[in-house]
């Protein structure tokens, strides 16, 4: 009886999630039959035109995520450090708690953070580039950065911490200063988990919908030309995820090629997040932070 | 040189941990100072009036509630059956270790998927409109993952003498789940549960096409077209459309309940999750 309600109950959530990915692909099977692999090359998206080309909006939502990590990453791995390495284990707990709790600050929030006080200071900080307005893809990036930059010191820690004190001190008693065994004993050991910690972290800011929603400027069909350029930057752009979050959403429904459209945009999405998800906890343990 | 290069790792780490640290209490610090203002017995009482530029936010905290102990209700069940699953009736590391990273890769998915899903399945398919059963099942969904997980560690942390000896008292495995286990593991389950809705309290992007509106909706009374106001969704609109003062001091009153609501949940499961540390570690 325990056994069969144990095996009911997690064969209905496991159904739920093999529901999802089913209904995800099977619901934007019209936009691969329309468009082909247009749909992931193409560069242009007017829906009243039917042409779906999603190829701005993975290009917004990979590059604010490089963003996000470029700028997070050296100061939550710093912080990392510091808090596994440094702090005496009676403060450790405190900071990690405080930083965890941090983590929790929800993503509206931050949007809101973002409209009111990054979207002037992007605007005012890059005036000589001459941006149309706040709401630029480098505005997003930075909130993103701040967002997951709980996740990469939280995360980091445990990795850090997961190295033996063993090695430490072998290292210190061959006569390593402690910088010397942070950097060649602790760190070399630790990178598998670190790399995970910064998967996850990107993960997060791919699949991250709202806080940039109110800052990326939701303008479709912003791609760089050439393709290195950094323009688009301080030009407002799309993300995968605000496009979801967008009153298309709505209008697609009745229109089965367009809302094949808007569904395969959260395959995209899915395929991504949960490919660095996976990728993430094969990479290191810990992944429920 | 080489002292140096010890001091300057230190400086330099200790730099990032205070901007990391800064930062953060920094945004909070700002959010308290301009929502404190709103805050007043008739915030907390009062409907909506004037699309956010008077009234309280009574019903948006309300419906948060609803949603909250919607997917609270949804979720404990089926994380109790997937972590006894992982941990009591699947024989095998390999399958084990196939569940687990199912949840793992669950955990990674954005909430804005299980948004989507649930717009899908309960708002069009089942014909519920935006319904709060709809919402708080969702939510359900995305919180589903944090919570198994942290039931699964906590069983694991469980003695095996505990089991061993009430198996040797003759119990089968059934009874070990229900005299042992799982009230071994109540402590675990809340915790990850108060975790799991303090991530969920704060989402917007599940609810927003399943479960809320802006305003005009009180206690639900049906499942069908039955949308309830929530907190989050009502800072997501308000940020987007207005720049009226009167309606600013209360836009930020809702964000700084939206962040106690969220940070009273974290802080409740703040001692289990000590305990559970301080085990661990010794």
């Amino acid at each position: 009886m325990t056994r069969a309600l144990s095996w009911f109950l997690s064969l209905l959530a496991l159904g739920a999630l093999g529901l999802m990915l089913g209904i995800f692909t099977w619901q934007s099977g019209p936009v691969w039959q329309a468009e082909g692999i247009g749909y992931l090359t193409g560069g242009r998206w007017f829906f009243r035109q039917h042409q779906f080309g999603a190829l701005p909006m993975i290009y917004g939502s990979v590059v604010v995520s490089l963003v996000a990590l470029f700028l997070a990453a050296p100061i939550g791995l710093g912080a990392a450090v510091f808090t596994a390495e440094y702090l005496p284990p009676r403060a450790r707990m405190p900071v990690k708690t405080l930083i965890e709790l941090l983590a929790g600050i929800p993503s509206v929030v931050y949007g809101l953070l973002g409209i009111l006080l990054l979207r002037d200071w992007v605007y005012e900080r890059f005036a000589r580039f001459d941006p149309l307005s706040g709401d630029t893809l480098l505005t997003a990036g930075v909130l993103l950065a701040v967002m997951i930059l709980p996740t990469i010191v939280t995360l980091g820690d445990d990795a850090l911490r997961a190295v033996p004190a063993a090695q430490r001190r072998a290292a210190r008693a061959l006569g390593l200063l402690r910088a010397e065994s942070i950097l060649h004993v602790v760190l070399p050991q630790a990178r598998r988990g670190l790399g995970a910690a910064l998967l996850l972290a990107t993960g997060r800011a791919l699949g991250e919908t709202v806080a940039v929603f109110l800052v990326v400027g939701r303008q479709d069909n912003n791609l760089p030309s050439p393709w290195y350029s950094l323009r688009p930057l301080l030009e407002s752009g799309q993300m995968l995820t605000t496009k979801l979050g967008g009153a298309e959403t709505h209008i697609a429904w009745s229109d089965p090629v367009h809302w094949a459209a808007i569904v395969g945009l959260g395959l995209i999405l899915l395929a991504l997040t949960g490919a660095l998800a996976l990728f993430g906890a094969a990479f290191g343990r810990r992944s429920d932070a | 040189m080489r002292k140096l290069t010890d001091v300057g790792v230190a400086i330099v780490a200790g730099c990032c941990a205070l901007i990391s640290v800064g930062l953060l209490v920094g945004l909070v610090a700002v959010i308290a100072a301009r929502g404190a203002p709103a805050l007043s017995w008739s915030f907390f009482t009062g409907q909506i009036r004037l699309v956010g530029a008077a009234g309280g936010i009574f019903w948006n905290l309300v419906g948060t509630l609803i949603l909250l102990v919607t997917a609270c209700a949804a979720c404990t069940p089926l994380a109790v059956g997937i972590a006894l699953l992982e941990r009591v009736w699947l024989t095998g590391e390999r399958r084990r270790s196939w569940l687990r990273t199912a949840l793992y890769a669950m955990n990674g998915l954005p909430s804005v998927l299980f948004g989507l899903f649930g717009f899908i399945l309960f708002v069009q398919w089942l014909g519920w409109g935006k319904s709060w059963l709809a919402g708080g099942l969702v939510l359900a969904l995305s919180m589903l993952p944090t919570v198994t997980l942290a039931l699964i560690e906590r069983l694991r942390a469980i003695p095996a003498r505990y089991v061993e000896a009430a198996a040797a008292a003759g119990l089968n495995r059934a009874q070990i789940v229900w005299a042992v286990l799982l009230p071994q593991a109540r402590g675990g389950l809340i915790t990850g549960t108060l975790l799991g809705l303090a991530r969920a309290a704060g989402e917007t992007a599940p609810i927003m096409f399943t479960a809320t509106i802006f305003a005009g909706a009180t206690f639900p009374t049906a499942i069908r077209d039955s949308p309830v106001l929530s907190l989050p969704y009502h800072i997501f609109i308000l940020a987007q459309d207005s720049f009226d003062p009167a309606v600013g001091t209360r836009l930020w009153g809702a964000a700084l309940v939206l962040l106690g609501l969220v940070f009273s949940l974290s802080l409740l499961a703040l001692p289990g999750r000590l305990k559970q540390h301080e085990e661990a570690h010794g």
